[in-house]
């Protein structure tokens, strides 16, 4: 009982040290927008998003503990039970989270619900230990993109799949195309605020395309003869066709104009704020401020665009601005405290 | 090749004044303990880390003023080895090939040579993240080797490193040594350093300590690096308990 106590005494000094968990809930578009806009009728879509995908997936600080480290202390399997049980208590994000969600759906949830997500949680917890990552075959076959890029898009969608905020994107969509399809008749600009909530839900992302690169990926991005611009291109590249595909069943292009209003914002996070991200947990970008304004930005275009297809214009000229100018400033960076003036 | 090169971080000086010069073609070992300031210098020498003092030229350029001429003249194997978790060991030099504008046949047959060279054939479709530490060092090799650079760079080479490979790894240096390619690498490994390098430099506390030709060691590297960067202090661990007769 003693190991399994420093061992959770540990835990919880490295999670108070470590905020990144509490930053993926602030830090979120997603998240910032629906408690902003649905209040206390986003409460199923908190207990729901927050107490099982985020509680479990994103902030399981059994992982803070490499396998092998684990693998190797000298526990019995009675331990190794209690620490799995006892693990998420040491978490801070665990009482926020959960905390939040008792309160918003107080009285408002049956036993029978409860005991559903109960249920939801411990698969959560035993399928988040199952080795996930870049390894099975849908990993391999990414669509092929043009030279000399082709690889980097392909890298860059694979890092974008391994983000929880592309799943949400997608469940909304999907939930909004089968409401098409089996549901009553829909006007087409009931389409747009689930298109711009989908775009949104991905803004995040977009604030820290190179968050999963790694100390490691970024230090080759520097060694490659690529330019800044290119740089940025291929990441922009994969984010669009994510984008794209998420918003096909919705209102396509109001989508297309919204997700590159969402990059050409978030360059700036991203060349300039490089926050590091954890596969499997939501993205957390920029601060809530700047992803306000992202939002609104986005939520201006992509009606724009729905209202006329000209505006698409002003979006792509702002995107492709971002694009230059950005490009520029990573070429100037060395990320490392010093500064390359910036080349004539 | 570098004049009065210094970097700071802070108040701590990590690179202290470095000037030395390295000929086409040579293999100048690095030597130092860790912390002396190497990996700093190879950032600085391949246009990673601004100086906050002193030159550089390398193939004739400044890493500053014409970073990705520079860049496409030079192959670095990096201290955290450069790699992206989600491309596999082929698709790195898939990459690395059409970044640097290799042909598409020269780039399958050189893949393809290097996959075998280094041992890599049976991971080619391995992502790097589930790569063990030496078969991702082989790779960043590879990557640095593929586009047939001018300067290679290479930050502690051999290290966690299997024997045969290290062997083809020396072999392939010394022949692209004797094609004109300079290498400047770093390394712990004393007896690899002395076989294969024409120019030996010391470096203690990011200030060169020596520098020479191979050839004019007074001593066996060793003892000359003992005598010169820092001597071992081997102290007893009583609470191992008494040594066995």
């Amino acid at each position: 009982m003693a190991r399994t106590a420093a061992i959770l005494g540990a835990l919880g000094r490295a999670l108070r040290r470590d905020q990144k968990s509490i930053a993926a809930v602030v830090g979120n578009n997603f998240f910032i927008v629906t408690a902003l806009v649905l209040q206390e009728a986003g409460a199923f879509l908190y207990l729901i998003l927050g107490l099982i995908l985020l509680f479990t997936l994103s902030t399981d600080p059994l992982r803070k503990i490499p396998v092998s480290r684990l693998g190797l202390w000298p526990l019995e399997r009675s331990e190794r039970w209690i620490l799995r049980a006892a693990s998420p208590w040491v978490n801070p994000v665990t009482w926020l989270i959960g905390g939040s969600a008792v309160w918003v759906v107080r009285g408002k949830v049956t036993v029978g619900l409860w005991g559903l997500c109960g249920g939801l949680i411990a698969a959560s917890f035993i399928l988040s230990a199952l080795p996930l990552g870049p390894r099975g075959n849908l990993w391999r076959r990414m669509p092929r993109f043009p030279e000399p890029l082709n690889h980097l898009i392909r890298k860059d969608l694979r890092e974008m799949l391994s983000t929880l905020d592309f799943y949400v994107a997608l469940l909304l969509s999907l939930a909004a195309l089968a409401y098409r399809v089996w549901g009553p008749p829909l006007p087409q600009e009931a389409l747009m605020p689930v298109t711009l909530l989908v775009v949104v839900a991905l803004s995040s992302y977009a604030q820290c395309l190179f968050g999963l690169d790694g100390e490691s990926g970024l230090e080759r991005y520097r060694l490659l003869p690529v330019s800044g611009w290119q740089v940025l291109l291929a990441k922009d590249a994969a984010f669009l066709a994510l984008a794209i595909l998420v918003a096909l069943p919705l209102a396509p292009m109001a989508g297309l104009g919204a997700a590159l209003v969402a990059l050409a914002v978030g360059h700036h996070a991203t060349v300039h704020h490089q926050r590091e991200q954890i596969r499997w947990r939501f993205s957390a970008g920029a601060p809530v401020i700047e992803g306000l304004v992202q939002c609104a930005l986005i939520a201006t275009a992509g009606a724009s665009v729905g209202h006329s297809a000209w505006m698409m214009g002003p979006c792509v000229l702002a995107w492709a601005g971002s694009v230059w100018w950005y490009g520029r400033q990573w070429d100037a960076t060395d990320h490392s405290g010093g500064s390359y003036a910036i080349l004539p | 090749m570098c004049r009065n090169l210094t970097r700071r971080f802070g108040e701590f000086t990590a690179v202290d004044g470095l000037s030395f010069h390295v000929a086409p073609g040579a293999i100048c070992a690095f030597l130092g303990p860790n912390g002396a300031g190497k990996s700093t210098t190879v950032k600085m020498l391949t246009g990673l880390l601004a100086p906050t003092a002193g030159e550089i030229e390398v193939c004739g350029l400044d890493p500053r003023t014409n970073p990705i001429e520079l860049k496409r003249r030079i192959g670095v194997l990096p201290e955290d080895l450069g790699l992206f978790d989600d491309l596999t060991v082929e698709e790195h030099l898939q990459l690395t090939a059409s970044v640097y504008g290799v042909g598409k046949q020269e780039a399958k047959d050189r893949i393809a040579q290097l996959l075998r060279a280094l041992s890599l054939e049976h991971g080619r479709r391995t992502f790097a993240s589930a790569c063990s530490h030496g078969m991702r060092k082989k790779t960043s090799f590879a990557m640095a080797l593929l586009p047939n650079p001018r300067v290679l760079f290479l930050d502690e080479p051999f290290e966690a490193i299997d024997p045969v490979t290290s062997k083809i790894m020396r072999d392939l240096l010394q022949s692209a040594s004797r094609r004109g390619i300079t290498v400047f690498l770093t390394s712990h490994i004393l007896p690899v350093a002395e076989e294969i390098a024409t120019q030996l430099i010391m470096i203690r506390k990011g200030k060169i300590v020596w520098d020479s030709p191979a050839s004019e060691l007074p001593q066996a590297l060793e003892q000359h690096y003992f005598d010169l960067v820092e001597s071992p202090v081997v102290e007893e661990l009583e609470w191992l308990g008494p040594p066995r007769s």
